[in-house]
């Protein structure tokens, strides 16, 4: 009784801040009910019990994706000086996509409910074989070793957004810290302090998502997107700047997941017959370096996409 | 035991909305951005009192992982110029 | 129930009732500073007596070690974003004689 209360609080909290991120007069309130909208959103799956996908909807939703609403906005402001224009829709257009979004939503959802069940879910299948795998947490089994090729995939896709992100984008110079540098303002007593405590700790959180993402929840993406988070804090601190283009090592980086995978799969094509397979016995430390490796390059990604650059340095 | 601990978490998750109205009413962005911010805590407190009831330890991780970025918010906020902006 | 359940339940009632004062605060304080205020300190308090209860009801002492840093980040969170905010809310409203609370 008492989780039926608990669920429904959460679907029209979700539905309502949904509803006021798209709809809010001003935009600073839509980006702030859309940050809330991301802590419902990890709620929310951490009430459906899969705790690896409230850890990256918490890194990225509540965390990476708002720290960039809130540099999108203020590049806004800076292009448009006072105040934004009112944003101008025209209303029977937007009742028109809405009546065919609820359309298109409605026979979806009728599919899903009047489909026959199937005998053999892929899903059980997985489960059923987990005992062959090498690691424990089913998330990551079927991530790496049962539907690797969509990972692989994807990885590829992340980099061609980097890719088409740099061809359009500018440095975003609301990506870093503005009114600190001006003279006569000096950075936040407290901002040294915090950043001494947390920089370590992300990392060590990283590294433990990484690490435990075999056997318990967690993984490459967890982690990688934590390091991007923290890659987003030092670029806003202005403890890292932008840079035009990318060094020699950060290119390295950036293609070292999908470098490192493409190369565990051809090995598994050598000894198995088919790629993606892994040599029997030596798929766990394959796994592992598999997933530091796309941590790292999932981080560079994520944390570039951020500041629209080349490359970050060190340095004020 | 567990529906003590749903109990907590509605009535957590009942302060978390409420709250909201601070964020619908504002007036300044720094009042919208103080409820957004401490939301955190809340949704903390939902996550560790669901990892007792869900007998799901990895919700803690989550938590975890929750308050170490629960700053990252906050410093992209005052980064925006001050009289700039809009008010209601 | 046993000695350890009661405590456990009061310090998850009493750290609810924190969270609902820093609620009403949010909402009915004049100003963005008083609100900040009332905020930061009610609700992690609160959480800090929930981690207790919880951690009474778990029993193991890894969970409670693991609570006790959760809450100490979370007032690290708290305290900065806090420090941040009121600062910026401070110029924004013109330095300090100007301010309302």
């Amino acid at each position: 009784m008492m989780d039926w209360w608990l669920d429904s609080l959460l679907v029209l909290g979700l539905l309502w801040l949904a509803w006021q991120a798209v709809s809010a007069p001003r935009v600073f309130r839509s980006v702030v009910m859309f940050i809330v909208f991301g802590l419902f959103m990890s709620l929310c799956w951490a009430r459906l019990a899969a705790p690896d996908l409230a850890l990256a909807e918490a890194a990225i939703g509540a965390g990476l994706t708002g720290a960039l609403l809130l540099s999108a906005y203020r590049a806004l402001l800076a292009r448009h000086e006072q105040r934004l224009p009112e944003p101008r829709v025209s209303r029977p257009l937007a009742g028109l996509i809405a009546v065919l979004c609820a359309l298109a939503f409605g026979v979806l959802a009728w599919v899903l409910l009047t489909v026959p069940g199937v005998e053999t879910p892929a899903g059980r299948e997985a489960l059923a074989r987990m005992d062959d795998l090498a690691v424990d947490n089913p998330v990551t089994g079927v991530l790496l070793v049962f539907r690797a090729y969509d990972t692989l995939m994807e990885l590829g896709v992340l980099l061609l957004a980097l890719l088409g992100a740099r061809v359009v984008a500018e440095p975003l110079r609301a990506s870093g810290p503005g009114p600190w540098q001006r003279p006569g303002l000096r950075e936040p007593v407290l901002v040294a302090p915090l950043l001494a405590l947390l920089v370590p700790l992300i990392v060590l959180m990283a590294g433990y998502l990484l690490w435990a993402g075999t056997s318990a929840p967690g993984g490459a993406f967890q982690a990688g997107a934590v390091l991007a988070a923290l890659g987003v804090l030092l670029r806003l601190t202005g403890r890292v700047r932008p840079t035009m283009n990318s060094s020699f090592h950060e290119r390295a980086l950036l293609v070292l997941g999908l470098a490192v995978f493409t190369v565990a799969g051809a090995l598994g094509f050598g000894f198995e017959g088919y790629m993606l397979s892994y040599p029997a016995g030596w798929s766990y430390p394959i796994i592992l370096v598999v997933e530091s490796a796309l941590m790292l390059s999932i981080a560079l990604t994520l944390a570039l996409l951020f500041s629209g650059s080349g490359g970050l340095r060190g340095g004020e | 035991m567990d529906t003590a601990l749903l109990l907590v978490a509605v009535f957590l998750m009942l302060n978390l909305l409420t709250g909201l109205v601070r964020v619908w009413r504002g007036p300044t962005p720094a009042d919208r951005m103080l409820a957004a911010q401490l939301f955190g805590t809340t949704t903390v407190a939902v996550l560790l009192i669901l990892a007792e009831a869900m007998n799901l330890p990895a919700l803690r991780d989550v938590a975890l992982l929750f308050v170490l970025l629960a700053t990252l918010v906050s410093v992209a906020f005052v980064r925006l110029p001050r009289r700039a902006e809009e008010r209601e | 129930m046993n000695v350890a359940a009661v405590v456990a339940w009061s310090l998850i009632a009493v750290g609810s009732g924190f969270f609902l004062a820093g609620t009403v605060g949010l909402l009915r304080f004049p100003g963005v500073f008083s609100r900040l205020h009332a905020l930061t300190k009610a609700d992690n308090v609160g959480l800090g007596l929930l981690v207790l209860g919880l951690a009474i009801l778990a029993g193991s002492p890894w969970t409670a070690l693991k609570l006790a840093v959760i809450w100490a980040l979370a007032l690290l969170a708290g305290t900065v974003s806090c420090h941040l905010i009121a600062r910026y809310a401070l110029r924004e409203q013109g330095g300090r004689e100007r301010a309302e609370p």
